[in-house]
């Protein structure tokens, strides 16, 4: 409404301070513009090469990969069970282990985590339970991963005598829930009040506001909370090696010990058999493969949804 | 003040259908600050009551009450009588769900769901009843007639809402609200974000709507309040300060602070 009154506002404004009147021309500014050019110039070579290392990088690392992991890469490989060096073998025994567990635990961990998520975004009455909560679920997030693998070998292992599949699970569920309830917490608080407010305007109780419109609207960034927590569990061996241990032999079963690729490439990596070696190069190509393929069809099947009726 | 009011409120009452809504000695805080007043107001049935006033002068809070869109936040109360249907709304013990089906809001911002456009409207409606498939085809497709929106989406019923654009998108807004059937349709400045074609297009259909339904409408748009309202509220720092017929506000008001205003002498 200001703007229709030109007369107060100015009556309002104080006079203005004299302003020396412009010189230059096109030469404004002298050496200070000059240099200004040359930072400016400077700042944007310097971000460009920087991408070019960061990139680079995480090309020749995934190149590495591809070239030493895919010569290994054959049929027997998911067929057959990791076996004595120079007798052949493939990994398929790890590969069965590592996604019962990292399948499992993702299964658990993503409804828990994302409960826990709405929890502290949209239930934040008590202030003094939400930030308990957030900073024991935030410390959990940079506790390193093998004192997981020892608390699970302590509360679980240890009593029952024997490593196993579960144990192995459990640790992994542990690393995965703290990912998956700060993107669900950090992407609800993105959705807009007015959504919200639209939503509850419309007569939604709470419950429809969050599954039907919050939790809709922020489903792209959950779900790459998921992708984030698969990718770090995926690829975890410290609390792994006190769980689940390893299993040389092809087993199903989460009660007995389990192998993983992980552990696997933990172990023949450092071994002093060539072909174990190659063995570790490729299971590192599939663990990255797998990866990137979920992100993919995630993202894939987001996008698909996202226009669908 | 309110004596005064009063006064204003009867006279408006006298020559006007009977109020959908009637607000009685309604007074509002966000937490110690003391945002209305003393209000008493009448809303009457199927016009356009608008409210006007500077920015912080309770019209946007008055709306809000309207449909308890204030339980939302702890710290907010409010105190005094707004009857609705017989009951006062603002007491304990009333259904708020129900009570926002019965009295719809549209907002400031376009608000789509992040879902269809045949989803947006079925949303609302799948709350309160239970349609057949065919019947909700049906309430989809007259709500977008209403707002004459369908010619523009007819064939994209299940693209996403957020494809539309920004006038679109409140036509779907208000398309949204209308589908629950609502008695009474508030409005929190429903054309500042949107550009002058759309604007136009949303205030005919303000004239359309209000042969069904009591609409009250918050305008920063001093134009807008003349062309749409049939009765005009002048709010300021939390008080109802008068409040008469479009025409008589705009030409002849009684209060200085109203003719003050409307002449653009501050806010």
């Amino acid at each position: 409404m200001s703007a229709q009154n030109p007369t107060s506002t100015q009556a309002m404004t104080p006079a203005s301070p004299p302003v020396a009147p412009a010189t230059g021309g096109w030469q404004r500014g002298g050496a200070q513009a000059i240099r200004r050019r040359i930072t400016d110039r400077a700042v944007g070579v310097a971000c460009i090469v920087a991408t070019v290392v960061v990139v680079y990088l995480l090309f020749s690392i995934l190149w590495t990969l591809i070239v030493r992991g895919g010569a290994g890469l054959s049929l027997p490989t998911f067929t057959h069970s990791t076996a004595a060096p120079g007798t052949g073998g493939g990994l398929a025994n790890a590969i069965v282990g590592s996604l019962e567990q990292t399948g499992l635990a993702a299964l658990i961990g993503t409804p828990l985590g994302m409960m826990a998520g709405v929890y502290l975004s949209e239930f934040s009455c008590d202030g003094r339970i939400v930030s308990l909560v957030r900073f024991v679920s935030d410390m959990m997030l940079s506790v390193p991963s093998i004192l997981v693998g020892l608390f699970v070998y302590l509360i679980f292992v240890e009593p029952a005598g024997h490593f196993s599949g579960w144990a192995g699970m459990f640790a992994l569920t542990i690393l995965f829930i703290p990912v998956v309830v700060r993107t669900t917490e950090d992407m609800l608080r993105l959705v807009p009040r007015a959504m919200r407010e639209a939503a509850y305007a419309l007569g939604a109780p709470s419950w429809r506001v969050i599954l039907s419109v919050c939790l809709r609207a922020a489903r792209g960034g959950i779900m790459t909370g998921v992708l984030l927590a698969l990718a770090r569990i995926s690829g975890e061996t410290a609390p792994l090696l006190f769980t689940s241990l390893g299993n040389l032999n092809w087993s199903t079963s989460l009660n007995a010990p389990m192998a993983s690729l992980p552990v696997t490439i933990y172990q023949y990596a450092g071994s002093a058999y060539d072909d174990w070696v190659q063995m570790a190069w490729t299971g590192a190509l599939l663990i990255t493969a797998a990866v990137l393929a979920t992100s993919i069809l995630a993202r894939w099947w987001l996008l698909r949804n996202g226009s669908v009726k | 003040m309110n004596t005064i009011v009063m006064d204003d409120v009867a006279r408006g009452v006298t020559d006007v259908a009977p109020p959908a809504l009637s607000i009685r000695n309604l007074d509002f805080w966000y937490g110690t600050n003391h945002a209305l007043k003393g209000i008493s107001l009448d809303f009457p049935e199927r016009q356009v009551t608008g409210m006007i006033g500077p920015s912080g002068c309770g019209k946007s809070t008055l709306l809000r009450i309207l449909n308890r869109m204030y339980d939302l936040y702890p710290g907010q109360r409010a105190t005094g009588e707004v009857m609705f249907d017989g009951r006062n709304i603002i007491a304990p013990g009333m259904d708020v769900n129900v009570l926002r089906s019965r009295i719809g809001m549209v907002f400031q911002k376009p608000t789509p769901f992040p879902m269809s456009i045949y989803d947006n409207i079925a949303f609302g409606v799948r709350l309160h009843e239970r349609l057949s498939r065919s019947d909700m085809d049906q309430r989809v497709e007259d709500v977008l007639k209403r707002v004459a929106l369908w010619p523009e989406v007819r064939d994209r019923l299940g693209a996403s809402a957020a494809a539309l654009s920004g006038g679109q998108q409140q036509r779907l807004c208000i398309a949204r609200t209308i589908a629950t059937r609502p008695e009474v349709i508030l409005l929190d400045e429903p054309t500042s974000a949107l550009d002058p074609i759309s604007t136009a297009r949303i205030e005919e259909l303000l004239d359309e709507l209000k042969r069904d339904f009591s609409i009250a409408i918050v305008t920063h748009n001093l134009q807008q309040a003349a062309r749409c309202a049939d009765r005009v509220a002048f709010f300021y720092m939390g008080e109802l300060v008068e409040v008469d017929t479009a025409d008589q506000m705009f030409t002849a008001p009684h209060k200085k602070q109203t003719q003050d205003y409307i002449t653009g002498r501050f806010g």
